[in-house]
């Protein structure tokens, strides 16, 4: 099968993923992704949720933090401003105390709290997190590709949800229970009703965002995650470790993109005895790569001659993966 | 001989002990007492999952912290404050 083809057969899946390590190309190609679905007329989103985005690098834009920018027709790309969201955030909570309470300033002690929660490093990622949340449940656009972050990040936001979905259960639960007893009181005083707990309404709010993000995530019909690799022999093991502990997640792997592929036409022109040898070094693990992976590769990528930077050259990389046969 | 002198530091100690008893023997207990309180309150902050006190993920928790807001000085001295048989008396 090829990347095309997953695509026209499988028009459900409008979350798109390409996961793998650090500087293989997973940017690009979600971006090139992201292009040749534009083209055919789909609207699209692509988003990064990587604290060091390069979206802007590759569109040659400066998008960061400044919501989904137009790059062209039916194509929008966005990169989240973690630390501005968290600020916007952390007012948001200083101004509820306020006027829930008619403080004219928030308590010391509780100032204290909120600034120290805050520089906490999951305190980020929770952020991009609930960002991504933002932007799905809005649901304006036919896909949405994330732009991951590396590997052992993307294991982390992958278990952040399992941990965070476990948790909320748990206290909503506990929140529930006291609420029984509070209706046991209001029976015994002879009252109407109990009053309607706030702090349930917030925590069924957290649980319906968390359970929207992790849903997608671990969801066959509508979700696509490709790995990308390339024809190295420590990418291609730490690729095959990664592989396993998503699917341990109940990742759907949609299928591998072999990417930085020494161009065929370089074999037979006289080279350099160096690249002779990268080549024969490639074929070595495209050999083995081919022999593991076999019918789940869905494109070669061939190792282009400058920077994939600009859309002029992530339309001739469209070309090579999707029309190219 | 040998038993007098035995004898005597019986009965000193004894007497050690009741000073002990009378002056210092309330405030080691206090002390021992607050440690273990503050042992207790240091477990449930770091692995309060196990008693089913869970650690909330900061980004959410702050959510629900205007609801708590007028409670959280009450709770912390609640949580610091020593308890003993008479507290479940009253």
């Amino acid at each position: 099968m090829s990347l095309r083809e997953v695509f026209e057969r499988q028009p459900e899946r409008r979350y798109i993923m390409f996961g793998g390590k650090g500087g293989l190309g997973k940017t690009t190609l979600s971006a090139t992704c992201a292009y040749w679905l534009a083209r055919q007329g789909k609207r699209v989103l692509l988003f990064s949720v990587d604290p060091q985005a390069s979206l802007s690098d590759i569109f040659q834009k400066d998008i960061f933090g400044k919501g989904a920018v137009p790059i062209v027709e039916n194509l929008w790309a966005q990169e989240i401003d973690a630390d501005k969201r968290i600020q916007e955030y952390q007012d948001e909570i200083r101004q509820k105390i306020l006027d829930m309470y008619g403080f004219d300033r928030v308590p010391e002690e509780i100032d204290s709290y909120i600034a120290s929660v805050s520089a906490e490093p999951a305190m980020e990622e929770s952020a991009m997190f609930d960002a991504v949340v933002d932007i799905i449940v809005k649901g304006d656009y036919d896909y949405y590709i994330y732009d991951l972050v590396p590997l052992g990040h993307a294991l982390y936001y992958l278990s952040m949800a399992k941990i965070y979905d476990e948790w909320i259960n748990k206290i909503t639960k506990l929140r529930q229970d006291m609420g029984q007893y509070d209706q046991v009181a209001a029976t015994l005083r002879r009252q109407e009703n109990v009053e309607e707990d706030k702090i349930l309404e917030e925590l069924q709010y957290i649980k319906r965002r968390i359970n929207t993000s992790s849903q997608i995530l671990t969801d066959k019909q509508r979700t696509a995650f490709f790995f990308v690799l390339v024809p190295e022999e420590m990418i291609i093991l730490d690729t095959q470790k990664a592989a396993e502990l998503f699917a341990r997640f109940d990742v759907p792997i949609s299928g591998y993109i072999v990417n930085r592929v020494l161009p065929e036409e370089l074999r037979g022109a006289k080279i350099p005895v160096y690249l002779q040898n990268r080549i024969k070094m490639q074929e070595k693990h495209l050999g083995s790569i081919r022999a593991s992976l076999g019918r789940q590769i869905l494109a070669y990528v061939p190792e282009m001659e400058r920077d994939i930077t600009g859309l002029a050259m992530i339309e001739r990389l469209a070309q090579r993966l999707f029309e190219s046969p | 001989m040998a038993d007098n002198e035995k004898k005597k530091s019986g009965a000193f100690q004894v007497f050690k002990d009741i000073i002990y008893g009378m002056s210092s023997h309330e405030m080691t207990r206090h002390a021992v007492r607050s440690r273990a309180s503050m042992e207790h309150l240091f477990i449930l902050i770091t692995m309060g999952d196990l008693l089913g006190v869970p650690i909330l993920p900061p980004y959410y928790s702050l959510r629900l912290l205007p609801y708590v807001t007028p409670q959280i000085s009450t709770w912390k001295r609640r949580m610091l404050r020593e308890r003993d048989i008479t507290d479940t008396l009253g």
